[in-house]
């Protein structure tokens, strides 16, 4: 025996072999597990904060951050394609050879095995004419032999369902082999660009670190709309795009979520967006009894100092929509927008830093004014903003001075004037402020001028800081996306879609028939199996058994 | 093999009738499609169905059947067989039941209350709420009838339970009809969209198809004891889906995006005649442990009304062998799906990674069964393990794990 035969051979077959298959994939099964419960592709700092050092460079060495790019998950699936490529060159050539060549004589042992028999004895017919009859019933493929003064006869039905194996398995080989060139040639990364401005670079994860990769072309985004339902969901993220190929631009397009844009082999899918810079002005509310107002320009993304006072403030983001829940906790949700507001780090000599969010609108409830609202978050995390109420609308400058003027005439009146000179204070503000036109929510602007009397004074800020107007910019965060490997996968799905119809639901169907002339006629013996599907067989033999009946007559 | 259906319905399965009926429903759906294809300024759902029920799409639709009619007359005249191929009978009731859930919905449609009681924020006034209700009921009371039954298969309580078990598919798969209707109710017709989109609705729909693939079965093999474990699990699945309604999880939302797409309206329903098929496969699995169990203890008047271990055993695999390629065909749709909408077809994202581990587990299934040919009791607890591996895949996912297909999230 040579050395193939006796080392190699073995060897070959083992990985041809049926457990492997199902060993593998169990261990496929059980890998994949662990990539859904340890979050993959997470921040490197979030893994050593959750693990600690130790099993952190532990899980790090396995790749257990990118686990389904580490080299041992790649190694499995390597193997699932050895194991199915040896299964395929073990098998294929038994399985064609067997639905070529189908033996029309069946042993009497083969016989005896057989689920479904019957036996016949036709008068008054010779062989040639039954046979005749039989091959006549063209649902079957017939195959004739002759021996020994006997005809024997074989029908089959299905007989390519062992195609449907080989099918399936080439199938996967085609997908895997399809992903593997998506992975090897293929790129995936993303880009965010601001509304007016061009990119052609994409960024993405590599193992623990980013990288980038150059475009052939720049991509540039008009705009970027948001729609949004009559709830305040947002119903659609719109970019419209140019593509800049070699300086000039080659196509305009838009993109939404389920259409992405294709060109060069590249596609760009609408995958995020983000404030692109917005510009914004401020107002800033001096509190030291000076009513000054002073406005200043600001960038998102930027930080603004005040010179005064030495007060920074860095600005994080803007949206032009905040749709909260009104609704009081256990009532029907009852949504409304409170309109444009920006998100800033007010940092300062003397203060705690902390997240603001400013609005440019007066909170309104079922169109009631209910003055400045201002969100203060201590610990900088969006999520734990609470609602301050200044009082008065301050986006209204006559609601400012009358704040003042009120002020000074309450301090005028004395500390134990009591309450109906503050009515008489307020009265008289009014008057000075407003003159002749009073406004119309009279008492209400009393309210909220008492509010603003107890709130604005105690504020650790020299100023009350005030979106005014804004610019939005935003930036689409694009995904571009180029797979060579796509189409061999779908091709690939395709077989293996069709090879799983073929192997479940197609059952290779035999029958053999034996003639034999007798004195007393035709003696005919029929056998019958098929390899799946018992019950629906008995039916199908049966009725070739009638069929069979009906033309020929019975002794 | 014989469909033993009531004597008077007999007729309209048979020969010309059921035949021309089949082509007639192709010619619909022919004319449908290509109505969507050709009938506007490309597809958008909300003006196709309001075309569809336009003199547009009755034309359309009206064409396709006399179409359906005239392939009817030629493709069965020129074989007698061709009459009574079987996989126009077999196709033929389920398109005959989809029809009589459209019919039901549209008579639900005339019981709706005045709009002023319907709104976005208010959607306790919906009948579609009611006809859920009432589904639930008939499961639950059909799962009563099933279990009696096995105590006393003579009576006619098994009858009852198969008859009501016809009930809550029907009233599952018209009240989501309904639903699709009632989501162009209010918020000015702005979020209308197929009633696929989140937990509640989908858990509706597996209770159906579970249902009818068990019905298909039960008619087809006569293995009414095992109904007693499907409805068990279906039960089961009420229950859960009561709850997702009372913390307020059956509203009908705006869809996200990433939904807005025709793949949901192909992905999802077709990954959920795999689930359902999974959880027959699950039930004939355990009637299998249990009717093994009972052989080992000796004599019980059970065994006579359980089928015997070799048939569950065939049901199980008849079902995987249905659920298999479903489920591979809607992997590999949501794949293409994926590429549309998110940037690759696979992106190891935990949904997609534990369809992966279902198809991996269910294609060693298949192996041990076709090649090694194991069958018994570690098969049949392979299906019942499965189908917990299912309900990870569709549950479990979405409230453990995060990820793209987050959506289908307790929100």
């Amino acid at each position: 025996m040579s050395y193939y035969h006796k080392s190699v051979k073995p060897l070959l077959l083992r990985f041809a072999s049926m457990t492997l298959a199902i060993v593998l994939l169990t261990v496929l099964a059980l890998a994949s597990m662990i990539g859904t419960v340890l979050l993959q592709n997470q921040e490197q700092a979030d893994y050593l904060a959750q693990f600690g050092p130790v099993w952190y460079w532990v899980f790090r060495g396995l790749g257990m951050f990118d686990m389904y790019h580490a080299w041992w998950f790649i190694g499995l699936l390597g193997f699932l394609m050895l194991s199915l490529s040896f299964c395929l060159w073990h098998n294929v050539p038994r399985m064609l050879k067997e639905m070529r060549s189908r033996k029309v004589m069946l042993a009497d042992r083969a016989w005896k095995r057989m689920p479904h028999t019957h036996e016949w004895m036709f008068v008054n017919e010779t062989v040639e004419r039954v046979q005749e009859k039989v091959q006549g019933i063209t649902s079957w493929q017939w195959r004739i032999q002759k021996e020994e003064g006997k005809t024997h006869l074989r029908g089959d039905k299905g007989s390519y369902h062992k195609l449907g194996y080989i099918l399936v398995h080439s199938a996967m080989l085609v997908i895997l082999i399809g992903g593997w060139m998506s992975v090897q040639f293929g790129f995936r990364g993303n880009m965010a660009v601001p509304e007016g401005q061009a990119e052609s670079k994409i960024s993405y994860l590599k193992g623990t670190g980013v990288e980038g990769l150059e475009m052939p072309f720049d991509v540039r985004c008009n705009e970027f709309i948001i729609n949004f339902y009559p709830n305040g969901m947002p119903k659609e993220f719109r970019s419209n795009l140019t593509i800049i190929d070699d300086g000039k631009e080659v196509l305009t397009s838009d993109i939404i979520v389920n259409e992405p844009l294709y060109y060069k082999g590249v596609r760009i899918y609408q995958a995020s967006f983000g404030d692109g810079g917005s510009d914004i002005s401020l107002k800033l509310l001096r509190l030291d009894g000076s009513k000054r107002i002073d406005t200043v320009k600001a960038e998102i993304y930027k930080t603004y100092t005040d010179a005064e006072t030495g007060i920074s403030m860095e600005f994080t983001d803007f949206k032009p929509y905040n749709v909260e829940n009104m609704a009081a906790p256990g009532e029907p949700k009852q949504f409304q927008d409170i309109g444009p507001a920006v998100d800033f780090i007010l940092r300062g000599p003397d203060l705690k830093a902390v997240k603001v969010r400013s609005f440019l609108n007066p909170f309104e409830v079922n169109g009631q004014n209910q003055g400045t609202l201002i969100m203060v978050s201590l610990t900088g995390d969006v999520r734990d903003f609470e609602s301050f109420f200044l009082g008065p609308d301050l986006s209204n400058p006559k609601e400012w001075e009358l704040f003042h003027v009120f002020g000074n005439k309450v301090a005028g009146a004395g500390e134990d004037a009591g309450k109906t000179a503050g009515i008489e204070a307020f009265k008289t503000a009014v008057n000075q402020v407003y003159g002749e036109k009073k406004p119309k929510d009279f008492q209400d602007l009393g309210l909220r001028a008492l509010q603003g009397m107890s709130v604005l004074p105690s504020m650790p800020w020299p100023f009350i800081p005030m979106l005014d107007d804004y610019e939005q910019h935003y930036y689409t965060g694009l995904q571009l996306a180029h797979d060579p490997g796509m189409d061999v996968v779908w091709i690939g799905s395709a077989f293996l879609v069709f090879g799983l119809c073929i192997m479940l639901y197609v059952a290779h169907r035999k029958v053999w028939l034996v003639f034999e002339e007798t004195d007393k006629g035709v003696k005919v013996r029929i056998a019958g199996m098929s390899n799946r599907n018992a019950m629906a067989f008995e039916n199908e033999f049966n009725e070739l058994l009638r069929e069979l009946e009906k033309s020929l007559s019975i002794a | 093999m014989t469909v033993a259906v009531a004597s008077p319905l007999n007729r309209i399965y048979q020969g010309r009738i059921v035949h021309s009926r089949f082509w007639v429903y192709i010619g619909l759906m022919v004319g449908a499609a290509l109505l969507a294809i050709f009938g506007g300024n490309g597809y958008d759902e909300d003006s196709y169905l309001f075309r569809l029920l336009s003199l547009q799409g009755v034309l359309w639709c009206g064409a396709g059947a006399v179409a359906g009619v005239v392939a009817s007359l030629f493709l069965g005249g020129r074989a007698a067989s061709g009459l009574n191929s079987p996989s126009i009978m077999n196709t033929t009731p389920w398109l005959d039941g989809l029809t009589l859930m459209l019919v039901l919905m549209a008579i639900f449609t005339l019981l709706e209350p005045h709009g002023s009681l319907i709104s976005y924020e208010d959607q306790s006034n919906m009948v579609s709420g009611k006809i859920v209700m009432t589904m639930n009921m008939l499961f639950l009371f059909s799962a009563v009838c099933y279990i009696t039954y096995l105590f006393a298969p003579e009576s006619f309580i098994g009858k009852m339970a198969t008859l009501t078990a016809w009930g809550g598919v029907y009233a599952g798969g018209s009240s989501l009809l309904l639903r699709w209707y009632e989501s162009y109710l209010f918020l000015d017709g702005d979020i209308g969209h197929a009633p696929v989109s989140n937990l509640y609705e989908v858990f509706i729909l597996l209770f159906c198809i579970t249902c009818s693939i068990y019905l298909a079965f039960e008619r087809r093999y006569q293995a009414k004891a095992m109904g007693a474990f499907v409805m068990v699990i279906i039960a089961a699945g009420v229950f859960f889906g009561i709850w997702l309604d009372s913390i307020g999880q059956a509203d009908i939302k705006p869809l996200v995006p990433a939904l807005q797409s025709y793949w949901m309206k192909i992905h999802v329903p077709l990954n959920f005649i795999g689930y359902g098929s999974f959880a027959v496969a699950c039930a004939a699995g355990m009637a299998w442990l249990v009717r093994s169990r009972l052989e080992q203890k000796g004599t019980s008047k059970l065994l006579n009304v359980f089928p015997a271990l070799d048939q569950l055993d065939q049901l199980a695999y008849k079902s995987v062998a249905v659920g298999f390629p479903a489920f591979t065909l809607a992997t590999i749709l949501g794949a293409a799906w994926a590429a549309e909408a998110w940037g690759g077809y696979w992106s190891w994202d935990p949904k997609e990674t534990w369809a992966l581990i279902v198809w991996l587990f269910y294609g060693a299934y298949l192996h041990v069964r076709i090649s090694h040919g194991w069958s018994g009791k570690t098969l049949a607890w392979w299906a019942v393990v499965g189908f917990f591996v299912t309900l990870f895949c569709f549950v479990g996912v979405n409230m453990y794990l995060s990820g793209l297909h987050s959506y289908g999230r307790l929100a």
